[in-house]
């Protein structure tokens, strides 16, 4: 076999290589992303009876609780985009946020048991969303650095790959605040 | 549960009594092990000797070797038995139900070995299990064992001599963990990158085919000190939340062993990997020794705490 034939199939092969491995990224980035729509889905699920349940007593937080539902209507439109999914995110996060640490001011509240069971819910589904988010974000940082790096980034131009973007995390999220610890 | 310095001033104000008896029987039994083993090597190179002379055989010395350190350790454990048996049932014992009532001490159990083989911190298959020392109970309605255990590989060399290879060494913590998962997470020691660097180490490591896919976590410390395999991406990083994370690392920094650990089928399994038996007492150095008995107090400290430490006590709602 003649040298000129072996670097083409070396070069060949890297090149495979290299496509596999960008598509392989781009792949674990939109199963990932899948795992979290499923997750919010199932936090969108809770809204209509939480709002039912909340404002019967919730006065002064009408306006957080009609937020809320309009956020839930937004979500359940068809054709949203990753980049509408993740602001999305973030406003109800932070909404749903607000309402439970006000919650904390009714007591009836605190004593209903439906809503202690939708409290409950919300907790572990925002366990999972923060875990499935931490996942998307490893995956979009693999992936957008092979756009960056050499030589990976020739063979994405050429493939019309562009960067995508993460949820930006929480600061209060990254620590973990445990409310019961703060007057230990 | 009793606080580190609690249990050490139990140690030294309770166990008092005892530890001066035992210090009695240790001091004796240290001259005797001298004596003994005075006389056991001269008899035994005296036996040698006076064999080679015979037939100037070099095999009669490598041969007499081997059976003058095998016949020795067994002098030994002879030797210590009974004190041993009286240290772990005047320390060990009161200082376990001191940590906590409800735990039960057994000087000779040890973990059963499925659990050792179904935590997968281990990929290889121990043909000798070993232990002792096996604790057990529920604290805050979790569930906790551990024990000192000793896991080896059998090996045969072209000569077909056997030998064994540790596999493992130290102590094995069994735990119900407080979330729901249904795959395999396992957490080792990171070598890879500590030896080879950041870009050779993550690629060594996404290359072990002998584990799952490789978990990057975005803990820079939890990154540098652990490497994590996972068939589950998401599901590795619902049970390591960065709360987990830290806490793992102080009880890294706190146990000074490496660290291996593994979430598998409800249960949080972790190894310490002490290379030593552990909770055995000192016969050369006085039990008296601050640092003698802060290696006692220590380590069930750790094992136990555990269950505080790592906050698996912190049930969510769904487990209650």
């Amino acid at each position: 076999m003649s040298t000129p034939f072996i670097v083409l199939i070396v070069l060949a092969i890297i090149l495979v290589l290299m496509y596999n491995s960008l598509v392989a990224k781009k792949n674990q980035v939109q199963n990932i992303f899948a795992s979290i729509d499923t997750q919010l889905k199932k936090r969108y699920d809770l809204v209509p009876n939480l709002v039912a349940s909340l404002s019967k007593y919730m006065e002064h937080e009408k306006s957080i609780l009609e937020d809320i539902t309009k956020l839930r209507a937004e979500a359940n439109k068809p054709n949203a985009t990753v980049r509408d999914t993740i602001a999305l995110d973030a406003k109800m996060s932070a909404a749903l946020g607000s309402i439970m640490i006000a919650v904390e001011n009714y007591p009836q509240l605190k004593a209903n048991e439906n809503v202690m069971h939708l409290q409950h819910s919300l907790n572990e589904i925002e366990e999972q969303i923060s875990a499935a988010r931490r996942a998307y974000n490893q995956a979009v940082t693999d992936y957008n650095n092979a756009l960056e790096q050499i030589p990976t980034n020739f063979m994405a131009n050429a493939m019309n790959y562009r960067q995508k973007q993460t949820f930006v995390i929480d600061e209060s999220e990254r620590k973990n605040v445990n409310v019961k610890e703060l007057f230990n | 549960m009793k606080t580190q310095s609690e249990l050490t001033d139990f140690y030294y104000k309770k166990l008092h009594p005892s530890l001066i008896r035992l210090e009695k029987s240790r001091k004796q039994l240290s001259h005797r092990i001298i004596t003994v083993a005075l006389i056991y090597s001269i008899v035994s190179l005296l036996t040698i000797f006076s064999l080679y002379k015979i037939s100037y055989n070099l095999d009669i010395i490598i041969f007499g070797g081997f059976l003058y350190i095998a016949g020795g350790g067994l002098l030994y454990k002879y030797l210590i038995k009974d004190y041993t048996a009286a240290f772990k049932q005047s320390v060990i014992a009161p200082l376990i139900s001191a940590l906590d009532k409800n735990l039960i001490y057994s000087t000779d159990a040890h973990i059963p070995s499925h659990y050792f083989t179904s935590s997968k911190i281990f990929t290889t298959h121990p043909d000798k299990f070993e232990g002792n020392d096996y604790v057990k109970g529920k604290i805050d309605d979790v569930t906790l064992q551990f024990s000192d255990i000793h896991a080896q590989k059998k090996h045969k060399d072209s000569k077909g001599n056997t030998h064994y290879e540790t596999l493992f060494q130290g102590l094995f913590i069994v735990a119900d963990f407080h979330k729901h998962f249904k795959g395999t997470t396992v957490v080792l020691p990171d070598s890879a990158q500590t030896t080879f660097g950041t870009l050779i180490g993550h690629w060594l490591q996404s290359h072990n085919i002998s584990r799952g896919e490789l978990v990057k976590m975005d803990d820079v410390n939890f990154e540098k000190k652990f490497v994590v395999y996972a068939n589950d991406q998401i599901e590795a990083r619902y049970i390591l939340s960065n709360a987990l994370m830290q806490k793992l690392l102080e009880f890294q920094k706190r146990s000074e062993y490496p660290v291996s650990l593994s979430f598998v089928g409800g249960n949080i399994f972790l190894a310490i990997h002490y290379n030593k038996d552990l909770f055995e007492p000192s016969i050369f150095h006085s039990l008296l020794k601050y640092r003698i008995a802060m290696q006692y107090v220590n380590t069930l400290h750790l094992a136990v705490g555990i269950v505080e430490g790592l906050k698996l006590n912190q049930k969510l709602w769904s487990k209650l």
